[in-house]
């Protein structure tokens, strides 16, 4: 009799130990643990690097054989007159359409996020620096008679475009992040009333978006990386 | 009889546990706690069973109990942010650990036993 009831307990707790321990481990083995995902994560993100690292050796090797052109160039027009003056012409137009360096001087304008905390106001988005903020502030740049302009090193060329790529924004077709640094290289009095009253990053400010604008005597901007080509449009003889 | 009761509550707890429909993730840590409460009790019973002092009320008290309150300390430390189910976990390890050493021994010390008492029958009959 005893011995039945021992026997009819230690069965039920066996079966209560068994049952949790099946239930447990087929819900652990259900669930994605977040172990295997970091560890797909990190590939995926040593993979990005890998080709982000290829990608830089193959563009120095291009600035290289550039380079090589450039001199070239200089070396064959060095004693004809017509040729000289062909080659500034070239030089010229890179210039202009943002194929070359430049350096000068201009304005530093800094959009950066707001500080405040995104559960203190209604609409989060609001404390953000938007495609839109920055097409309209290198508007107002264009405006005030800047020649060349840059945002996070990222050349703006006359086939540039801005747009939302999420929690980015793409220029050139590259991803680029806040904080946005904008220099524009043209008359820094000019470029400077920017920061005049009711312009635009004065309204950004007053959004609690942090905008500043800094002179500067000494301005380099990059150029393009990418290529502009020109397939469709012909000139008109 | 008692193995015979083991055995097919196992089983029958394991095909059951197979077909069972799952928990949702939230409740598992929960669970998980508990089994690690039982298999302490579990392993309590076996020293106790060893010592001569195992008594089924509180094997089963114990096994039970210490799940349940198991449980409720997880849900109480969710509440108030602290991970209190570290501490069940470290009292119940620990505790299953000092168990397995004193059942360690006791089966040690009975096969030196038997060893020694072989070798001396050995020797007695050499002699």
């Amino acid at each position: 009799m005893n011995k039945k009831i021992i026997s009819i307990v230690l069965g039920i707790m066996c079966f209560t130990l068994t049952l949790g321990i099946c239930i447990q481990v087929r819900t652990v083995k259900n669930s994605n643990s977040t172990v295997s995902q970091n560890y797909e994560e990190n590939n995926l993100r040593a993979e990005v690097l890998k080709y982000k690292e290829k990608y830089e050796n193959k563009y120095r090797e291009l600035e290289k054989a550039q380079e090589q052109l450039e001199q070239e160039r200089q070396n064959s027009t060095q004693n004809n007159e017509s040729l000289e003056k062909k080659e500034e012409e070239i030089k010229q137009g890179n210039k202009m359409i943002g194929l070359s360096e430049v350096t000068g001087p201009g304005v530093i304008v800094t959009l950066s996020d707001s500080k405040q905390e995104a559960s203190s106001v209604l609409n989060p988005s609001s404390l953000l620096v938007h495609d839109a903020d920055v097409l309209s502030v290198i508007n107002e740049l264009k405006n005030a008679g800047a020649e060349a302009i840059s945002i996070n090193g990222q050349r703006l060329v006359p086939t540039s475009s801005i747009s939302c790529g999420g929690n980015i924004i793409d220029i050139n077709g590259e991803k680029v992040g806040a904080p946005f640094e904008i220099k524009a290289i043209g008359l820094p009095e000019q470029l400077s009333a920017l920061s005049r009253q009711g312009g635009y990053l004065e309204i950004l400010k007053n959004a609690s978006i942090g905008a500043e604008l800094k002179k500067s005597n000494n301005i380099t901007i990059p150029k393009y990386t990418g290529i502009i080509s020109y397939q469709y449009a012909q000139t008109v003889e | 009889m008692i193995f015979i009761a083991i055995l097919i509550g196992c089983i029958v707890g394991v095909l059951v546990g197979v077909n069972a429909p799952m928990i949702s993730y939230t409740y598992s840590s929960y669970l998980a706690i508990a089994i690690i409460a039982a298999l302490d009790s579990v392993f309590g019973g076996i020293t106790s069973v060893i010592n001569k002092n195992f008594d089924l009320k509180i094997f089963v008290t114990g096994f039970f109990g210490n799940a349940i309150l198991a449980i409720l300390l997880t849900i109480l430390g969710q509440k108030l942010n602290v991970d209190i189910y570290l501490a069940a976990i470290v009292v119940f390890v620990g505790r299953m650990f000092v168990n397995f050493a004193i059942i360690r021994r006791y089966y040690v010390d009975k096969w030196s036993n038997m060893v020694k008492k072989h070798e001396k029958k050995v020797s007695k009959i050499e002699e």
